[in-house]
């Protein structure tokens, strides 16, 4: 897999999880103008990234997502439930592609559906813009009178070809494309992008207006725009000119204006034969025909009349038109622009939002009676204005102004298409400046390079372990104490270095717990909906760190906790009201760091456990036998709940209770060296207590000597160490035990323990050394020969043919270069 | 060197980037009677055209592409 991709992939998933976590922090506060513009920050450059490569469905969910967010983000569309909901699938089919891609490096052609119903879902949100139009590039009426007229600079040539594509089938665009004047400062080339352009038959750069004189010229604005003829379909070139929809103007051609015949010069007549054929050009420009002469007022004004009637009884028989093609919101649209245009030269205000609104009110409702409406009673009024001597010539004039085209694209942007202008502009919005958000001042460093440090350094305590030896040898054997010294002085100076260092690789391998808790807000809340249960959850201590790992393997016994006190803990409203309860339930996770530990406790409010009826059922599937029955404490019984194959649930959800999970959780807790605890109140609540070391890394262990050789004890293992005196030993039956603070504690030899053929060696006092030890929820007393010191190693497991030998939990260099096998107490006993 | 200047001709080769743009415009106010040779040039980005179209230089030799010499022929031909 390439970096970039790999790149990609880790980004993606930090963008989604980020995208969750706006979406549930929303929930909370649904008119933060702050999140949403974060949330559409995320989503968009989450597209964005997804179309460097060739994932479409990915991108185009995205696309659908983004235009959601950019309408709720413009208050076009509020926040619901519905949305984040749809929302948040969107984003689990994002990670599931992710999967694939991380799997595969390409997304499974049977995701296509599903991106496209999800889509399609998404954009049903969307009120005003119909799903056809997956790239809104905004169409302008307006921009075929200043496109159309080139058609006659089309070569002959070019014109064949299009003649015959379009006998063929192919539909014909005229494409205008008048990039922005600073596009160069964005890395574009308009003209590359042009010649590019797919089903390119014939293209032409045109100044935007004359340019200036070359010592005026500034080579880094763009001046120019193209036009193009091509036989692609809109879908392709809306694709095509996806990130500049608002420099463009994509118009469909009539073939009849390809036929040599019909070249003409563009006349009034052409242009309403093109609108009578559904044809999205607007004869926007009609109501002054070219060829009035502005002499004769009077006959001026009659022409007009004339053409203005034209033009409306145009119109009219337009919306009267019955047939129901899927291009008839636009002819709608193109009828509006030329209403619109004609009302804004008679100078009516008025008339012009009256049209707009009709305009919306037919879109929305596909029929076509209230512009027709419009068109019947405003038709007077408006060929009056329009006719009459007041209104000049020059005011008329103003119109074919639009003939330049960049101001004509302009005005039919505002006039036309309101709906699909809007979409875009939404999309368009700040691009360049989100994408540079800040970026976080760490590093993402390969877990292997940190391990690899971790392991230098770990050979390097040992190494450093040898100089009290070499000092110690240079005193006692070559009988030099000035050496020994210098070599001890230098030994600490070492030692605190590498103290200093392992503490700071140690700090490198942290992460905040908040790595796993941040995916709660998202599981309570859904679970909490499925199961019809309101949970409030309190997040504490987020902050606190632990090594990588422990955190890692930490997630999931988490969940299944959470899972489990949101199913079987919470009781639903109603229950809660029952009991004089607040109906929302709070499930409250707290994280926090104790010594060498971080504790994490998972507490709710709900119903509690009952410890009758967990002894009953521990009874029952033969956990416990009848003696324990009546001797276990309530604590203790609560805790059986960890016990394999134990279930409380009388009905198996498909969230708990099939009797794994409290197990699984123990023993994923004890893998890392942790413990944990329940406390529960029947009817108050229960609280689950994890506590684990900081850091596995580096293991505290007791050394001790039997029989002439060092064991080590791990410190988590040991309660305390006592001499006994010899005459205080008990046998009872074949054991050995002894009476501690009032306690009865069992006794072993170590030596036998691990078949050693020795008797414990007592000290010259007659008292044998023991070593209290806590396994398997029982305190035993192992009988060594004597106590060495505590020190802090890297635990090796064995590896090879050893890693069978399950009295041993690994082994660790010591400094002298002697090899110290650290015991597994709970297997030795 | 995707210009490549001679004493009185400018020779574009392969893909001409938008940084010459500069460079041709100053060689072009300077030399109005220059031409220019676009016979080994496959693209010249939109601010060399527009230099060219500004311009107006007699064009010596048109691009072996024929796409491109389409495009630079509409747009350089003193008939439009």
């Amino acid at each position: 897999m390439n970096p970039l991709l790999e790149q990609f992939l880790s980004e993606s998933r930090d963008f989604s999880q980020g995208i969750s976590e706006k979406l549930m922090q929303m929930e909370g506060a649904p008119s933060d103008q702050g999140l949403i513009n974060e949330l559409f920050r995320l989503v968009h450059t989450l597209k964005g990234n997804s179309g460097l490569f060739t994932f479409p469905e990915m991108t185009r969910v995205l696309h659908a997502g983004e235009d959601l967010l950019g309408l709720v983000r413009n208050g076009r569309i509020a926040y619901s439930q519905e949305l984040a909901d749809r929302l948040l699938d969107a984003i689990d089919l994002v990670m599931e592609m992710c999967a694939d891609i991380e799997a595969t490096e390409r997304i499974d052609a049977s995701r296509a559906g599903d991106s496209a119903r999800m889509a399609e879902s998404l954009r049903a949100l969307i009120p005003e813009v119909p799903s056809e139009a997956p790239a809104p590039v905004a169409i302008h009426p307006g921009a075929t009178p200043a496109g159309l007229p080139l058609l006659s600079e089309v070569p002959e040539a070019a014109r064949k070809e299009a003649l015959r594509q379009c006998r063929g089938g192919e539909a014909l665009h005229w494409v205008c494309y008048a990039p922005v004047q600073d596009c160069f400062f964005q890395g574009d080339d308009p003209f590359f992008c042009a010649r590019q352009t797919p089903g390119l038959l014939w293209g032409a750069a045109k100044p935007l207006q004359a340019l200036p004189l070359l010592a005026e010229l500034d080579t880094y604005r763009c001046l120019l725009q193209f036009h193009l003829l091509t036989s692609a379909s809109r879908e392709e070139l809306s694709e095509y000119f996806r990130y500049v929809p608002d420099q463009v103007s994509i118009v469909p051609v009539n073939p009849q204006l390809l036929e040599p015949s019909v070249s003409a010069p563009p006349g009034n007549v052409q242009h309403h034969s093109a609108a009578a054929d559904g044809f999205k050009g607007g004869a926007a420009n009609s109501p002054d025909s070219p060829q009035a002469p502005a002499e004769d007022q009077d006959e001026a004004s009659r022409e007009r009349a004339a053409a203005l009637d034209r033009i409306l009884a145009a119109q009219e028989q337009i919306l009267k038109l019955d047939d129901r093609p899927e291009w008839s919101g636009g002819r709608l649209q193109s009828v509006a622009a030329v209403l619109v245009n004609l009302a804004r030269a008679a100078g009516d205000e008025v008339a012009i939002s009256e049209i707009e609104a009709a305009l919306a009110e037919c879109l929305s409702s596909g029929q076509n009676a209230l512009l027709l409406l419009w068109l019947e009673t405003g038709r007077e009024h408006l060929v009056a204005r329009l006719s009459s001597p007041s209104a000049s010539p020059a005011q008329v004039k103003h119109k074919p102004a639009a003939g330049p085209p960049n101001s004509s694209g302009e005005a039919a942007a505002t006039e036309g298409a309101p709906a699909q202008s809007a979409a875009s502009d939404g999309i368009k919005f700040g691009r360049r400046a989100e994408d540079n958000a800040p970026s976080p001042r760490s590093l993402k460093v390969d877990q292997a390079k940190i391990d690899r440090l971790m392991n230098l350094i770990g050979e390097l305590v040992v190494s450093k372990n040898a100089l009290p030896y070499l000092a110690q040898r240079a005193e006692s054997q070559f009988g030099v104490r000035e050496l020994s010294r210098e070599i001890k002085g230098e030994y600490s100076v070492i030692n605190r270095i590498v103290d200093e260092m392992q503490d700071a690789i140690m700090q490198v391998r942290m992460m905040a717990v908040s790595y796993i808790f941040q995916r709660f807000p998202r599981l309570v809340r859904d679970i909490s909906r499925k199961l019809g249960k309101e949970v409030q959850l309190v997040l504490e201590g987020e902050q606190t760190e632990a090594d990588k790992n422990i955190i890692e393997s930490l997630a999931d016994p988490l969940i299944h906790i959470v899972r489990n006190s949101l199913d079987h803990g919470l009781e639903t409203p109603e229950v809660r009201r029952a009991c004089g309860k607040r109906e929302t339930g709070t499930l409250t996770i707290r994280a926090a760091q104790e010594a060498d530990r971080v504790v994490i406790e998972i507490i709710d409010d709900g119903k509690g456990i009952d410890p009758a009826v967990i002894k009953q059922k521990a009874y029952e599937k033969g956990i416990i036998d009848e003696a324990a029955l009546g001797r276990i404490d309530d604590r203790e019984a609560v805790n059986l709940i960890f016990a394999a194959g134990l279930s409380t649930a009388a009905v198996v959800s498909d969230l708990s209770g099939r009797g794994v999970g409290m197990d699984v959780v123990r023993s994923a807790v004890e893998k890392i060296n942790g413990t944990v605890v329940i406390d529960s109140e029947l009817g108050r609540g229960t609280s689950i207590r994890i506590s684990l070391p900081l850091s596995m890394a580096v293991t505290q262990v007791m050394v001790v000597e039997s029989d002439g050789q060092l064991f080590g004890v791990p410190m988590d293992n040991v309660v305390e160490t006592v001499r006994i005196a010899k005459g205080q030993l008990r046998t009872i039956k074949q054991t050995l035990a002894a009476v501690l603070r009032g306690r009865i504690v069992p006794l072993k030899s170590l030596n036998t323990l691990l078949g050693i053929p020795a008797a414990p060696r007592a000290n010259s006092e007659h008292e044998l050394a023991v070593l209290l030890v806590h396994a398997g929820g029982e305190v035993l007393g192992l009988l060594v020969d004597g106590f060495k010191e505590t020190i802090g190693l890297i635990q090796k497991p064995l590896g090879g043919f050893l890693s069978g030998l399950t009295a041993y939990s690994g082994s660790a260099l010591m400094g002298d270069g002697s090899v110290l096998m650290i015991l597994n107490v709970r297997e030795i006993i | 060197m995707p210009i490549e200047f001679k004493k009185n001709r400018a020779v574009f080769h392969d893909v001409v980037v938008v940084e010459e743009a500069e460079g041709l415009l100053d060689w072009l106010q300077n030399k109005p009677a220059a031409k220019v040779d676009l016979f080994a040039c496959r693209h010249v980005h939109t601010a060399n055209l527009q230099v060219l179209m500004a311009a107006r230089p007699e064009i010596a030799r048109w691009p072996e592409d024929m796409e491109l010499r389409a495009w630079l022929e509409s747009a350089l031909k003193p008939a439009s």
